[in-house]
């Protein structure tokens, strides 16, 4: 996987409802979290594959931290759970550490879970325009102060990120390093990281403030879109048909 | 005709203030106007227009005497966010009043809270884009834009209002000569083709005066029309200091990466003891960076530094900054202390041998009067900045990096500033100084200029101008003469 964030692109999924891939990777998730079985988890894995690669991204081999976490998952799963038959026992000292069959099964199974939630979650957010997914909630029902909440967050995160780089390093250029502090001086200076990010981060909500009131936002209980999100029929077919693959796949599998 | 703004008698205090923001203020100005309004730094310049678009009193606590009218109307009686598209705000940070993360978004932002239809909020956005020159900016994202392409959004944004007044406080402070003049360009568009009433904040006047029907002139809270009592007062020139022959700073092929970026690219230069030296470029052309980089706040890719004889390329940032000092550009990185004093001494605990020497430290903060103890935070922009300044002075690095350091400064006092950074360079030190103001920074040794990263330019002043000529980049010399 690549870095989180929307990757521009013009795939089906790409061109899906906000709202539908929202609904979309909510019955996914819950599939993946309410059926054990290793088999139909496989089979959910592949149909997240090809999604993948229908939407012009990468998937696994892309991220190390991926791929270590699920040989974590798997090695602790294989190791702790002793059902099954005895696969192959070996001591390291006073410790004997035994794989069992169910062990390996409730790792790969517990390992696809894993993948299966963080690849469909990924999927969302690299085909999902955030600031048109916002839309597309708003024009649903939710209350534009709330959608808007959502909007501006997105759009501060990278500014706070940039701003507490900056304070890191004008603690640097007084002469502070965070590296072997003792734990007293360690909080000292993370005290000086956190005041100046707090009284921008509120300098800039003042602005901003008086930005979005400079410009009528509030002034009534509805407001107008320039894009406007409408629900096409390639949407309800695939809101229909999705749950129906789901299904016919854990008749397959099953 | 009606005066579509008039203030009679207008008082505002902050709560919890001792002294009035606003003393009897008194101001007509008439529809079509374009009013110039000036003054030093804290004297009440943008708290007046926060009182013209109605925050003040409504958001601020504080007491307000007097009546603020708008088109005969007092801004008291409008509710929050019906005066939008009577009077527009344009803040000084464009970075914190931009809400959305596209361009075109945030242009169609405030017609959208309007409940235009969708074809006409497309219309404005298009109309207050073109009016500004960034129609070409409409399906990019926010945080990609530059310092001068975000204030012109912001511009825009607020134009898309169609307000009748339309306010802009300081819209060039932090932006390079071709950025300051594009924003100028757009203001004098607006003056003579839609004919709106316009009020610029602005510190430095010699490239708005010429557009301006009339010059206000604040001081501590008292508004009075100008031209201003005293002329600017002429820059001091620096006093010849020994310049020694051996560079106390020697940086060779430094080029710099960051984030896939390459921010300087074979940047070779020396420095020598008693120079102050000049760094000018556009946004973006890598002055911050290099500052930055010579302190290891930023790990080179390749090059070497040396200082005073010493290698230093492998020296982290904390060591480095025992022999040279750095000022940020946004001084509210750099302060993390609860009194003026404390923060002043703050480098000095970790840098000066011998630790901070507060007798000394009290000493500068009453040369560039700082309240020792007074929360840094609650300073203004300028004394922000004096601040960072003195806490530097107080352990004496031998090299100062200061980024941007004037922005926010009256005339009286950046002749201060030069007047100790004159004497800092006859003391045996050197100063590296970003600064585009071409009548002050003709007083330094050299002049260094940064074009992508690359230093096209190291030259004494006289040079320098010319080369500039030659690069095409004029607009860096205009609104300046050799008289200056």
């Amino acid at each position: 996987m690549g870095r989180l964030g929307y990757v521009p692109g013009g795939s089906l999924l790409h061109r899906l409802h906000p709202v539908c891939k929202l609904l979309l990777l909510i019955i996914y998730t819950g599939v993946v979290w309410t059926n054990a079985r290793l088999s139909y988890g496989a089979g959910l894995f592949g149909i997240l594959v090809i999604s993948h690669w229908a939407a012009g991204l990468g998937f696994m081999g892309r991220s190390r931290r991926i791929i270590s976490f699920s040989i974590m998952i798997f090695l602790v799963q294989t190791i702790f759970v002793r059902q099954g038959v005895p696969l192959w026992e070996f001591s390291l000292g006073r410790v004997t550490l035994a794989f069992w069959s169910g062990g390996l099964a409730a790792g790969a199974a517990s390992v696809l879970r894993f993948l299966n939630t963080i690849g469909s979650s990924y999927l969302f957010i690299a085909t999902t325009d955030p600031n048109l997914l916002a839309v597309a909630l708003m024009q649903a029902g939710l209350p534009y102060r709330q959608g808007f909440m959502l909007i501006t967050a997105l759009r501060f995160v990278p500014l706070f990120q940039y701003e507490l780089i900056q304070i890191r390093r004008a603690q640097m250029a007084k002469g502070i390093d965070l590296e072997g502090l003792r734990p007293r001086q360690l909080a000292a200076a993370v005290r000086h990281l956190l005041i100046p990010l707090v009284l921008s981060a509120l300098g800039k909500v003042d602005s901003l403030a008086i930005s979005m009131e400079g410009r009528a936002f509030g002034l009534h209980p509805q407001r107008t879109y320039r894009v406007q999100c409408p629900v096409s029929t390639a949407d309800w077919l695939t809101l229909l048909l999705f749950p129906l693959l789901l299904y016919g796949l854990g008749r397959i599998l099953g | 005709m009606e005066p579509i703004i008039r203030i009679e008698q207008l008082t505002f205090t902050y709560e919890g203030a001792r002294r009035p923001a606003l003393k009897e203020v008194d101001l007509a100005i008439w529809p079509g106007e374009f009013v110039l309004l000036t003054g030093p730094s804290g004297c009440g310049k943008s708290t007046l227009a926060l009182c013209l678009n109605g925050v003040i009193p409504r958001d601020y606590p504080g007491s307000m005497e007097g009546k603020v009218l708008i088109g005969g109307r007092e801004t008291t009686s409008f509710a929050p966010g019906e005066l939008a598209g009577i009077v527009g705000l344009v803040q000084q940070d464009p970075d914190s009043q931009l809400c959305t993360l596209k361009v075109v978004d945030e242009v169609a932002f405030g017609p959208e809270n309007l409940c235009l239809s969708p074809g006409e909020i497309d219309r404005r956005v298009r109309w207050a884009l073109d009016a500004v020159g960034a129609l070409h900016l409409w399906d990019r994202e926010v945080y990609t834009l530059s310092g001068g392409e975000k204030q012109r959004v912001a511009i825009a944004s607020v134009l898309a209002m169609q307000p009748q007044v339309l306010i802009l406080d300081e819209p060039t402070a932090n932006l390079d000569p071709r950025g300051a003049w594009e924003v100028i360009d757009v203001i004098d568009k607006l003056r003579r083709e839609e004919q709106t009433t316009i009020i610029v904040i602005e510190h430095r006047l010699q490239r708005l005066l010429p557009l301006a029907d009339r010059l206000l002139v604040m001081e501590d809270g008292t508004l009075g029309e100008g031209p201003p009592e005293r002329p600017r007062a002429a820059y001091p020139a620096k006093p010849p200091a020994s310049i020694t022959k051996e560079p106390l700073l020697q940086v060779e092929n430094l080029t710099v990466d960051w984030e896939g970026r390459r921010l300087l690219e074979d940047v070779s230069f020396k420095a020598h003891r008693g120079e102050i030296i000049a760094i000018m470029g556009d946004n973006g052309s890598g002055k911050t960076s290099l500052l930055m980089s010579l302190l290891g706040l930023i790990p080179p890719r390749e090059g070497k530094i040396t200082f005073a004889g010493e290698d230093i390329t492998s020296l982290k940032a904390h060591v480095r900054a025992r022999c040279m000092g750095l000022a940020l550009q946004n001084p509210n990185h750099q302060l993390f202390a609860r009194t003026n004093l404390e923060e002043a001494a703050l480098p000095s605990r970790s840098l000066r041998p011998g630790g901070a020497d507060e007798g000394e430290i009290r000493r500068l903060l009453g040369e560039f009067a700082l309240p020792p103890e007074r929360l840094p935070f609650t300073l203004s922009l300028g004394e922000k900045k004096r601040l960072i300044l003195v806490s530097l002075l107080a352990y004496r690095p031998p090299l100062l990096l200061l980024d941007e350091p004037l922005v926010g400064q009256d005339d009286d006092r950046i002749g201060e500033l030069l007047a100790i950074l004159y004497g800092h360079a006859a003391a045996g030190g050197a100063v590296l100084l970003v600064c585009h103001e071409v009548a002050l920074v003709s007083r330094f040794d050299r002049i260094f200029f940064l074009e992508e990263g690359r230093l096209v330019i190291d030259a004494p002043p006289a040079r320098a101008w010319e080369k500039l000529c030659a690069l095409g980049r004029r607009e860096y010399l205009e609104g300046w003469s050799w008289d200056d």
